[in-house]
């Protein structure tokens, strides 16, 4: 079975640590991953996008989706851009704080949670990221709480450990929001 | 009757029975000799590694009983800090002419200086390219004629001469650098001192060791020896000075 | 994650360029000269601080053509030493790696592909098949080229250029694209698993106790070349022989074969799946060493199959391989992108239904 993810927002979001904690964990489950920006050189500032393919049964995965299980958007450039690319019965989750809540197509779920105002709350807009995948870790059941956290713990670089708890803070903030209330 | 002493011989680290291909008169046989007596006065022939280049010495190997690797034409710096850094504990040196060190390889010389990487270059100055036939290279002087600059180097056209010694000396890794002459017997010695000092100063580590040969061509120049010797003192001596541009050991 | 890549026994995950680097030092790696180029500069960046604390060598070189003559430099020492950059960049290394095949020194450059001609771009390609199976320097000499497909690869691949560098003293890429080297996959480092290649009799170590050695390329008379030249042909010969290297999946009763290296070669994967499910009879070849190429199977496999299609993200270079291999015998057509991400799986499949009349 595979599953692939989208994670896209504006450069400086952390989309790709999003992704890379994402990975790991598919990892950790035993699972066959692969992880790649959608260009290798994205500065801050402009939009950025990786893809994560999850296989439990193939050992290599192809590359250049046409189609995705579950697209996370950060920004709403991201969700207008990603919104076709989701798959028939996907998924696409957005960050309600920054993008509009439409809803132009029938054929798959959406999630609108106020990412960026949670992490706000939390005291500290950079956790918006990990906050977010919370909410896709949640949305997709795919890994769990704990595998992610102990993800996270392995992604971080020693010279960021000390924002552990605040992550780990903001990963079961996104994991526990009710977001049921808002299914298409 | 007292027993005879050899006071005079070829060095153990030229190869034995080896011939130079230097043209008759040309500068180059002193130049290699002198950096062979160094070599057995120093005792390090058997631990050291030359980066031969590209142009009159090419085939300096062929006379040299030393370990050699040909590095393409302008890289040799670049080969002897590869070696260095591979091999810290061998004695690593570079014997080129003014067209490989200055125009073609100038990048590789230079930031090798800028490094201080700990190896000892030797750079033959003679105006010109002499393998290729005698055209203009990056020391060729103002007004001199050469197969491509027949009318003589005018600043319009070529531009301006280098002045390599003064060059290396403005680099902060250099330790030495020293402009010498092979054109009289006394200048022959300060010229060998100066050869030995750079191997010193490599044995010693204090970084990267430079020595600039005005030498003759007297086949490109059409010139007698004595009379392409004369043009080192009366032509090129003026512009590219002799002595030496920098010493960090000087005051110790 | 410096920290869990020492560890052989785990899984970490990590970018194709992290992995290059990290077998590199498994594989003893003593020298790194480098200068930095998108899409593979996070080689370089790992090397400075890993060498430096392995006490190894490291040099920031002023040019790619500085840095690919200080590996030449390193390696007649009989040091493991290497280089990496991409495209235009290791254009500029062309005449060295003549010069160390012609000297037949042990250089490792990593090469990873992205768009060109000229400065082109920095997305994934695999434009330089022809620099790194033809080469840009003079003369008649060859390189041995590695090509990894995924990150795994990258690594078990990296160690297997050291290896095949020293055993054959002969240079050689590892031929990877942007995409590859950006990407994350989980990859365990194992123990580097050649012997050490004895380099006594060749290497510059100073002239102790024997005679001075001489490593060059000039060779002034004509008949020396012709001799020498035919040695170092016999030595290619043997390489092809020993070393060519493919994966093959589904061939036996295929009618089609995707041939595929790299990259692409995951969709071409995927796509024969996809097909099979369909009813149609499609294979995959993926070529892992691109010289030498695995002519001799090709050609084997073109008295079976009716038709070859190249899976390319060039504008169709590996295809010439293929054609000389096939000689003829079968249909061999180009699928390609020109540069950045492979032909989808979609898009094979279709092709694949079009040849086999599905659709």
């Amino acid at each position: 079975m595979e599953n692939n993810f989208i994670i896209a927002g504006f450069g400086g979001q952390g989309v790709l640590l999003a992704g890379e904690v994402l990975a790991n964990s598919f990892m950790l489950d035993g699972n066959n991953v692969t992880w790649y920006p959608s260009y290798g050189a994205e500065m801050r500032g402009g939009t950025v996008n990786c893809e994560i393919v999850m296989n439990d049964t193939e050992d290599v995965s192809s590359v250049n989706k046409s189609e995705t299980d579950y697209i996370l958007t950060l920004n709403q450039a991201s969700f207008v851009r990603f919104l076709p690319k989701v798959k028939k019965g996907g998924c696409i989750i957005a960050n309600s704080t920054l993008v509009e809540e439409k809803r132009p197509r029938d054929d798959i779920k959406y999630i609108f949670v106020p990412m960026t105002e949670l992490a706000n709350e939390l005291g500290n807009t950079k956790m918006t990221n990990i906050l977010s995948l919370g909410v896709l870790v949640k949305a997709c059941g795919l890994t769990s709480l704990e595998t992610v956290t102990q993800a996270l713990d392995k992604v971080l670089p020693p010279h960021r450990k000390n924002l552990l708890p605040m992550n780990i803070k903001a990963l079961n903030i996104g994991y526990a929001y009710d977001f049921s209330l808002v299914r298409a | 009757m007292a027993e005879l002493t050899q006071v005079f011989k070829v060095p153990e680290s030229i190869k034995k029975g080896s011939k130079f291909s230097f043209c008759p008169g040309c500068d180059h046989g002193v130049a290699v000799r002198l950096v062979a007596e160094v070599l057995d006065e120093l005792g390090i022939r058997d631990n050291s590694i030359l980066v031969a280049s590209i142009g009159c010495s090419v085939t300096l190997y062929d006379f040299l009983e030393v370990d050699s690797l040909e590095a393409p034409h302008g890289r040799a710096l670049a080969e002897a800090t590869g070696i260095k850094r591979a091999r810290p504990d061998k004695v690593v040196f570079t014997y080129q002419g003014d067209g490989d060190f200055a125009s073609i390889g100038m990048a590789e010389s230079l930031h090798c200086a800028l490094r201080g990487e700990n190896v000892t270059a030797i750079c033959i100055n003679n105006t010109t390219y002499g393998m290729t036939g005698g055209q203009l290279g990056p020391t060729t002087l103002l007004g001199q004629v050469t197969t491509t600059s027949p009318t003589g180097r005018n600043i319009d056209y070529y531009g301006y001469p280098v002045k390599i010694a003064e060059h290396i000396a403005l680099c902060d890794g250099t330790a030495y650098s020293a402009r010498v002459s092979l054109d009289s017997v006394p200048n022959i010695k300060k010229a060998k001192a100066a050869i030995k000092k750079a191997f010193e100063n490599q044995l010693n580590g204090v970084g990267f060791s430079f020595v600039e040969i005005l030498s003759t061509c007297p086949t490109n120049w059409k010139k007698t020896p004595q009379q392409a010797h004369a043009r080192v003192r009366e032509e090129m001596m003026p512009v590219y000075k002799l002595g030496v541009y920098k010493d960090i050991t000087e005051n110790n | 994650m410096t920290e869990c890549m020492e560890k052989t026994s785990e899984k970490v995950l990590t970018k194709g360029n992290y992995a290059i680097a990290n077998a590199a030092v498994k594989a003893g790696c003593e020298c790194y000269f480098g200068y930095p180029i998108t899409p593979q500069s996070e080689i370089g960046e790992f090397m400075s601080g890993k060498m430096q604390e392995l006490k190894r060598a490291y040099v920031s070189a002023e040019s790619e053509l500085a840095a690919i003559n200080m590996v030449l430099g390193a390696c007649s020492t009989g040091a493991k030493a290497m280089t990496s950059s991409s495209s235009c960049a290791v254009a500029l290394m062309q005449e060295a790696l003549s010069y160390a095949a012609a000297d037949e020194l042990p250089v490792v450059l990593v090469s990873v592909m992205r768009g060109g001609p000229g400065l082109g771009n920095i997305y994934p390609s695999q434009g330089d098949y022809n620099q790194s199976t033809i080469g840009g320097g003079d003369g008649d000499y060859k390189l041995i080229v590695l090509a990894p497909s995924t990150v795994q690869e990258c690594a078990d691949l990296t160690y297997k250029a050291f290896y095949l560098a020293h055993k054959y003293k002969n240079p050689t890429i590892l031929l990877a694209d942007g995409l590859l080297g950006q990407m994350m996959e989980p990859v365990e480092f194992k123990k580097y698993p050649y012997p050490e290649v004895d380099n006594s009799d060749w290497a510059l170590t100073g002239a102790k106790g024997r005679r001075a050695r001489v490593i060059r390329s000039y060779a002034p008379k004509a008949e020396n070349q012709c001799e020498f030249l035919k040695r170092l042909h016999a030595k290619y010969d043997l390489i092809a022989q020993n070393e060519t290297d493919w994966e093959e999946i589904n061939t036996e009763d295929a009618d089609i074969i995707l041939v595929s290296f790299g990259s692409p070669a995951r969709n071409a994967k995927s796509a024969m799946r996809k097909a099979r499910e369909m009813g149609i009879k499609v294979g995959v070849l993926r070529p892992i060493t691109l010289f030498p190429f695995p002519s001799k199977r090709i050609s084997e496999l073109a008295n079976t199959a009716k038709k070859f299609i190249s899976v390319e993200v060039n504008m169709g270079q590996m295809i010439r391989d293929v054609k000389l291999a096939v000689n003829g015998r079968a249909q061999v057509e180009l699928l390609n992108r020109p540069v950045g991400t492979p032909p989808s799986v979609e898009e094979i499949v279709e092709k694949l239904k079009k040849e086999s009349g599905i659709v």
